[in-house]
């Protein structure tokens, strides 16, 4: 565990003062607050400065400021992160990243741009447009989420059924390792010789360096998209038409289901009159014969497995009405309750009628109502726990169902996050995922990128601190490794 | 010097022409031998097919082989959601021909088996190897979703998972992948398939020069088209387009080709029989082999270097990357071909009969040192 003291956040706030300059160090408490969590609210930690540096070299110096006066740091990108991954420490700085949001080169015949990580991510899909390119992942919160925090979590979006996550995109990146020295990860040809760091500084949550710049991999504009939300009576009929649809070989860029519940609340953000138990938005692109032969089989598809309508998006503002509707879902349900929870598991698609029928289950005992919003294509649901704050104990019961939900989804051989991250959301669930010896490899890995932990810590892995005894996750003592002796 | 039979029992080690082989039943034999070998300072080099020798430099001292050929078999497959579990030493070609026999299902496991019909899976990640197929579906980083291992000194641990979407955890695979080894032994391995197209069809260029290759790769990369492979041989003249598709979408992707250029359709079996030799030609050589690759636009200078130098570039033309098959083993060739390959910002592999002096930074070095360090912290893997 990393013992802090304020004295060495004041000296780093003071010294930081000549490497930015007096303007980019924020001290004063009510701006503070300002910084106190991320998307993840109900997590708060006010952090002893802000910093935010003008380039790699100046994050570079304040990290080793960090490391030299022994303060934990936490990187920050727009802090529209879901599990409290850009959430202060305790006596810790935050490094803004808000500064850095060059385009720093858009490589047309290469089909690539390299970014600042404060370069928002749908503004690389605007600076590629008018090439006929753009940057696959999509995450709902795109229009202010940045790359640097795409990055750190490893984002997805709807279109990653097809296209893959940010992991597959990302080609090369420049990281201020935890000791303040500069690194370059990957390169711009293929088959970078060497372990593949990059590989696995992409999801790690800002828990392994910062990220600087990055080289993203662009690609060209599908010829044809088309678009159709199918109304089905029952969730369950809608998801045997996403395994049939699947299972007829097609892959269709972005395959989206909402229940009643996300449809009522998505009413609120965008105009449109569905009414029915289940929506599916399927989504397919590619070249417009391939398209227009494989929309065609899905449209059947569909009736075949009991839609009751099916609407082709006939132009693209009906596609942006009908992606509207799914993308601001999340934030729609605030209309329908004072306060939601925003869970992200993962399931195999198949048994999707199975848990969805237990988190009714779970939602009825425990006296909440969930909306479920997913991406049903690759099985990561993101039901919506519903609660008032007002009531005595509601938030309790709403977020242990949430918890309940997670565990579900373990239970049927799924995951604890598809795209959200554990930050510190999730740390205490890692141990029902992952045993003893997998989270020791795990802060192995951690601790070979910093070991003082200062990067981010308390995210991702278990302490004792806030989990309490973890089981059989200890750091193994030399003696133990060197076969001397042993724990009894 | 460590009673190697005492270790897993006399009937686990096998005597081969140079070396001690040992072969563990399941993973929980692998964590005892690492442990032994940790304890005892012993030294070994991991081995799956053996197909992938020369693709790393061989290690001073190595006590003995740890053989992957008992660690073998499917553990686990859902045609539903298109994902299988295979134990590391399970050859790609078994994987692919237990996938492609369920005529319900019909799916595909998109890793090319590269060096051959007794490549592994475990090899095949290990040494970080591609073919054709990752022009569209990506290398093994892009296809494995999870795996289990055992680290150096014989702790057994599981990355990822699954499903197909997960950021549970550090991406561990992806450093397994490429390491060759050197952190830990891989002993499952979870992939996502693919589904198989309703057609595939092959098309193919003759060109004479280097320029004529790259206009016609840049045509279709900027074009509606989305090639599942394109390959090129070099100086042959040869390159060829593959289109997977419905009917309607392939053949409306080859009309567009053929207003490219003047293009010869194969036939089915000889689609498929020219990507098997794009695979197979780097190993059925017996001169030097090095492995490529350069940015998109450096198609055309690659080619001509490689012309220049006397070699023949077997690879992928769009990306770019593969192998150049030299006559010989003149290391002159190589080192003209790996100096010209440098100045385009390209880099090079170990394949055959190379060595590579890979020149990394300072801060790489220090982090693959701390990772070795981390995960086969008394330096048995080798």
């Amino acid at each position: 565990m990393t013992v802090v003291d304020t004295t060495g956040v004041l000296r780093v706030a003071e010294q930081a003062r000549a490497i930015v300059g007096p303007d980019w160090v924020i001290s004063d408490g009510a701006q503070l607050r300002v910084y106190e969590c991320d998307g993840l609210t109900n997590h708060r930690e006010v952090p002893g400065a802000v910093i935010l540096p003008g380039s790699t070299e100046e994050v570079a110096a304040v990290v080793r400021l960090c490391h030299a006066h022994a303060v934990p740091f936490v990187a920050r990108g727009a802090g529209t992160g879901l599990s409290g991954g850009a959430m202060p420490t305790a006596r810790g700085i935050v490094i803004g990243l808000a500064r850095l949001r060059s385009v720093l080169a858009l490589d047309v015949p290469n089909q690539r741009i390299r970014v600042q990580p404060g370069v928002t991510n749908s503004h690389v899909s605007e600076i590629a447009a008018p090439h006929g390119l753009y940057y696959a992942p999509d995450p709902s919160s795109q229009q202010v989420c940045t790359i640097g925090g795409n990055i750190a979590e490893n984002s997805g979006g709807a279109h990653c059924l097809k296209y893959g996550f940010t992991v597959n995109h990302v080609l090369a990146a420049t990281v201020v390792l935890a000791d303040g020295s500069i690194v370059e990860l990957g390169s711009e040809a293929p088959d970078a010789p060497g372990l593949d760091l990059l590989g696995v500084v992409v999801g790690s949550e800002g828990t392994v360096g910062i990220v600087t710049e990055a080289l993203l991999n662009l690609l060209p504009k599908p010829e044809h998209v088309q678009t159709l939300v199918a109304m089905f009576p029952s969730i369950q009929a809608a998801g045997d038409a996403v395994s049939t649809i699947i299972a007829e070989g097609v892959v269709p860029a972005a395959a989206e289901m909402m229940d009643r519940l996300a449809i009522e609340a998505a009413k609120t953000a965008a105009p449109i009159d569905w009414d029915t138990e289940a929506a599916l938005i399927v989504e397919l692109d590619g070249p417009v014969s391939e398209v227009q032969s494989q929309f065609e089989e899905v449209t059947a598809i569909c009736a075949r497995c009991g839609a009751d309508d099916v609407r082709v998006a006939a132009s693209p503002d009906e596609r942006m009405t009908i992606w509207r509707a799914r993308k601001s879902a999340f934030a729609a349900v605030g209309q329908l309750a004072p306060a939601y929870i925003v869970q992200d598991g993962v399931i195999p698609r198949t048994r999707l009628p199975e848990v969805l029928s237990g988190i009714r289950t779970l939602a009825d005992e425990g006296g909440v109502r969930v909306a479920n919003v997913f991406h049903a294509g690759d099985g990561n649901l993101h039901p919506l726990v519903l609660y008032d704050n007002a009531i005595a104990g509601e938030q309790e019961r709403a977020e242990a169902v949430s918890m309940r939900i997670v565990e579900l989804c373990i239970e049927f051989g799924g995951s604890i996050t598809g795209e959200h991250g554990v930050g510190v959301d999730k740390v205490c669930s890692m141990p029902k995922m992952f045993t003893g010896s997998d989270l020791t490899a795990f802060d192995r890995v951690r601790t070979a990128f910093d070991p003082h932990g200062l990067c981010n810590p308390e995210k991702l892995l278990p302490t004792p601190r806030l989990c309490g005894e973890v089981p059989g996750f200890h750091h193994t003592h030399r003696v133990e490794s060197a076969g001397l002796g042993q724990r009894m | 010097m460590t009673d190697l039979a005492g270790i897993l029992g006399a009937d686990r080690v096998t005597e081969a022409a140079d070396m001690p082989v040992i072969t563990p039943r399941d993973q929980e034999e692998v964590a005892v031998l690492l442990q032994a070998a940790t304890r005892d300072g012993l030294t070994l080099t991991i081995r799956g097919g053996g197909t992938k020798v020369g693709w790393r430099p061989a290690p001073e001292r190595c006590d003995a082989l740890l053989a992957t050929t008992a660690l073998t078999g499917i553990v686990d497959h859902q045609p539903g959601d298109m994902t299988l579990v295979a134990r590391a030493g399970t050859p790609i070609v078994k994987i692919q021909a237990t996938v492609t026999a369920d005529a319900t299902h019909r799916q595909r496991l998109m890793l090319d088996s590269v060096g051959g019909p007794t490549a592994t899976l475990g090899g095949v990640l290990s040494t970080r190897a591609a073919g054709p197929r990752r022009t569209r579906y990506g290398t093994p980083r892009d296809i494995v979703i999870g795996a289990r291992y055992v680290t150096g000194d014989g702790l057994i641990a599981k990355t990822g998972g699954t499903v197909i979407k997960n950021v549970a955890g550090y991406d561990v695979a992806k450093l397994l992948i490429g390491a060759h080894g050197s952190l830990a032994i891989i002993t499952e391995v979870a992939v996502k398939l693919h589904p198989v197209p309703d057609v595939a069809r092959t098309v193919a260029l003759h060109a004479t020069s280097p320029a004529e290759v790259a206009e016609f790769v840049e045509r279709i990369r900027t074009a509606p088209i989305t090639p599942s492979a394109l390959e090129v041989r070099w100086p042959e003249g040869l390159v060829a387009v593959r289109v997977e598709s419905t009917a309607a979408g392939a053949a409306a992707q080859l009309a567009l080709l053929h207003t490219f250029a003047s293009l010869e359709e194969l036939d089915t079996p000889a689609g498929e029989a020219l990507l098997e030799q794009q695979l197979a030609l780097p190993f059925d050589t017996e001169g030097a082999v090095l492995g490529v690759g350069v940015r998109p636009a450096a198609l055309a200078a690659l080619l001509a270097a490689v012309e220049q130098a006397g070699g023949v570039f077997v690879g992928r033309a769009a990306l770019v990357a593969g192998d150049v098959v030299f006559p010989d083993n003149d290391p002159d060739r190589v080192l003209r071909l790996g100096t010209a390959v440098r100045a385009l910002g390209g880099n090079l592999l170990a394949r055959r009969g190379v060595v590579i002096e890979q020149s990394h930074t300072p801060g790489i070095e220090r982090l693959t040192t701390a990772m070795r360090n981390a995960l086969d912290p008394a330096g048995v893997l080798v």
